[in-house]
């Protein structure tokens, strides 16, 4: 959406004081837009409908996630850590996580006929014959939509909240996951956006905007799996022992052990960290070159919000990845940082095993995503530019 | 009719074409992949007058007046509107072209008067103004007391009367109405061609595609017929007027009219109306004012002489138009 400059106004701008004048003409054109759109949908039984029944399904999940949990306590109730943390963090990713799907599920919905609705309804061309742009009309629609999905999301925050109430977590996880779930909706609903300007049928271009979501949301995995088959690769690596345990060449232990015996380490280690070390010759191991496919996971949606969630500290410091997110997260920056860095004793250095290197994986995935984003609208907007050119064909202006 | 002087229909050369005060368009030709839906069409719709765009379905009006509003791109020619060319510079003609396309499109959900409020809005007129435009505007297509129903409930011709003042919120120099009248009721089309004689007079260029002939002998000053995506002929309503056309007589006593007419060596044929009538062929009007003078000297009770079709539609009918 490079085209704001262009078709800022009719008036020639001049200047500073000019080009801010374009712009709020700009922007008042979009409002316009939004403005007539919203009060279209806040008109429409259907959409309180689909509010109501997410409200309800939100609720359930909820609830039955709280239930189950509290089934489980009282199955576990040795376990004194779990129940230290309460139900809080599976509360609030249970939910979050579903959120996010009936998200991507309902996002197409408000946002993949926007423009060829119009058409069919004879509208659009009503819009186009005006002094609005057609950047300003995409910006418009698109902007309604979101406003649409933020609106579902706002009815998602009270059971976050209760998820929040059972302890383990911050407001400041509500406001980073409610951001970043904006942030998808409004990813899908550009690609909607963009989808029905390109479409001409409303049937059609909600079909394939389902098509492109799942394909963020499976495709990416089933294309990781499959790229990673075909990314062998070698990496240079010697061996890993434990300290305390009994290594090759232990041929003078006597018995019985002491107790507080340690048996000496092997006398070509590389590294060590006193619980394990890497010894012997470095040489060429056959393995998984993930870090060149992991791009395809990192777009992801669900990789990207479970990624962009920080843990908790407490949790990462038993070395025991507790929630579905943490999971999700581990794995993909586990894939992204490859065999370099995940293969025990790499160039014959420890590896890690918690993964918390500083550069986070979902800021690649979500740039990605707004790049095929941007590109399916820009493609849209030259499609419903004015005075049309080539038209696709069974296309009626008006 | 009388207002207004018989325009001579002149090819402007190119020099001129820039200058010239309202809707021109030489040349245009627009296909849609094998169709060629518009070639080679020449319009010139003059400022503070009425033309009438006529033709069978199909024969490329549409397609024209999409290229005239400044949405569809001609494949060859050029088109100026109040000298502006809406190819460079689209945004500028847009302010100067209102356009009432003939599917009727409107936002089902909104009513009458924030439709109106809203294309206020997308025409940039100042804030402060767009209460008054919108009533003004309410009233003149008399849709007041309907103004705050959603456009869902309006019946077709109200929703034709709201398409009307939608064309007209921004007070535009070139007004193009795509079949303005299919869905009027009789009133709605008597108050539709007082508005539209009103904007000429106002100066601003019309151009109205319609099937209603006969109505557009009221409305129009000028018409252009097209068919097959070609422009066959222009003409005034004047020329049209003048040329030889069909007159309906009838009298109290049939048979007393076909004696006279017989003895006055006047060939004629019967009617095709309910009434009792005969058709002649009037070269000139005024050899139908003399022959009706004949009529009544010979003593036949004439109730009725008039003409049996509109001037354009005689026009359009002597075109023998094919249609597809």
């Amino acid at each position: 959406m490079t085209q704001t400059q262009n078709d800022a106004g009719p008036q020639p701008v001049a200047g500073n004081a000019g080009r801010h004048a374009g712009l709020r003409a700009y922007c008042e054109g979009v409002f316009a837009v939004v403005g007539m759109e919203m009060r279209q949908r806040l008109r429409s039984r259907g959409w309180y409908i689909m509010l109501a029944l997410w409200f309800v399904i939100i609720g359930i999940v909820t609830w039955l996630t709280w239930w189950s949990w509290n089934a489980q306590q009282a199955n576990m109730a040795w376990d004194t850590s779990a129940a230290s943390r309460g139900p809080g963090p599976l509360i609030f990713e249970i939910v979050l996580a579903f959120v996010l799907l009936f998200g991507l599920l309902v996002a197409p919905a408000f946002s993949a006929n926007a423009i060829n609705g119009d058409r069919a309804g004879g509208t659009l061309a009503i819009l186009q014959v005006t002094l609005l742009s057609s950047g300003q009309i995409l910006w418009g629609k698109f902007l309604a939509s979101w406003i649409a999905g933020i609106a579902f999301l706002a009815a998602s925050v009270p059971f976050l909240v209760f998820g929040i109430a059972q302890g383990g977590l911050g407001f400041g996880h509500i406001a980073i996951a409610l951001l970043m779930l904006a942030v998808e909706i409004a990813v899908v609903c550009a690609l909607g956006v963009g989808i029905s300007a390109l479409a001409n049928r409303p049937l059609f271009s909600i079909v394939v905007t389902y098509l492109v979501v799942s394909l963020l949301v499976f495709g990416t995995l089933i294309a990781f799996g499959l790229g990673s088959m075909v990314s062998q690769g070698k990496v240079n690596a010697n061996q890993m022992g434990y300290t305390g345990m009994y290594g090759y060449d232990s041929g003078d232990i006597k018995e019985p052990v002491p107790p507080d015996y340690i048996p000496p380490l092997p006398n070509n280690v590389t590294d060590s960290d006193g619980n394990r070390y890497c010894f012997g010759i470095i040489q060429e191991m056959e393995t998984v070159r993930t870090e060149r496919v992991a791009w395809m996971l990192s777009m992801n949606p669900f990789v990207v919000i479970a990624d962009s969630i920080p843990y908790q500290k407490s949790v990462t410091e038993d070395r025991t990845t507790t929630g579905i997110f943490e999971t999700i997260s581990q794995g993909a920056r586990y894939a992204q940082a490859g065999p370099e860095g995940t293969y025990p004793c790499a160039n014959g250095k420890l590896t890690a095993d918690y993964m918390d290197q500083k550069t986070p994986l979902w800021p690649q995935g979500l740039g990605l995503q707004l790049l095929v984003a941007g590109g399916v609208v820009a493609l849209g907007w030259r499609a419903l530019r004015t005075p049309a050119g080539k038209l696709p064909k069974g296309t009626r202006v008006a | 009719m009388t207002q207004h002087i018989p325009q001579e229909q002149e090819q402007d050369p190119p020099a001129l074409l820039e200058a010239f005060d309202g809707l021109s368009a030489t040349g245009l030709s627009r296909s849609f992949g094998a169709v060629h839906a518009v070639v080679n069409m020449d319009l010139q719709a003059p400022a503070g007058q009425v033309t009438a765009l006529i033709g069978p379905n199909g024969a490329g009006k549409t397609t024209l007046l999409l290229m005239l509003a400044s949405l569809l791109a001609p494949d060859s020619g050029t088109v100026r509107v109040m000298g502006i060319d809406p190819i460079k510079d689209p945004a500028a003609a847009r302010a100067k072209i209102g356009w009432m396309p003939d599917t009727l499109g409107v936002w089902e959900a909104l009513t009458a008067r924030e439709i109106l409020n809203t294309m206020g809005k997308f025409y940039r007129l100042p804030k402060e103004k767009i209460p008054t435009r919108v009533q003004d505007l309410l009233t003149l297509v008399n849709l007041t007391p309907l103004a705050d129903q959603k456009a869902r409930v309006l019946s077709r011709g109200q929703q034709q009367r709201l398409s009307l003042a939608r064309a007209l919120i921004h007070d535009p120099q070139v007004l193009l109405l795509d079949e303005p009248a299919s869905g009027l009721d009789p009133g709605s089309r008597v108050a539709l061609r007082g508005i539209l004689r009103q904007l000429a007079a106002e100066g601003k260029a019309i151009v109205v595609s319609s099937h209603v002939l006969a109505e557009l002998d009221e409305i129009a000053d000028g018409a252009v017929f097209v068919n097959q995506g070609r422009t066959v002929l222009t003409q005034t309503v004047d020329q049209a007027a003048g040329q030889g056309r069909k007159y309906s007589i009838s009298a109290l006593d049939p048979a007393a009219l076909v004696a006279a007419l017989t003895a006055l060596g006047v060939a004629f044929e019967s009617g095709n109306g309910r009434r009792d009538s005969v058709i002649i062929t009037g070269p000139t009007q005024e050899y139908a004012s003399a022959l009706l003078r004949d009529l009544v000297m010979a003593g036949v009770d004439v109730c009725a002489f008039a003409p049996a079709t509109g001037a354009l539609e005689e026009t359009y009918m002597s075109m023998k138009v094919e249609q597809p």
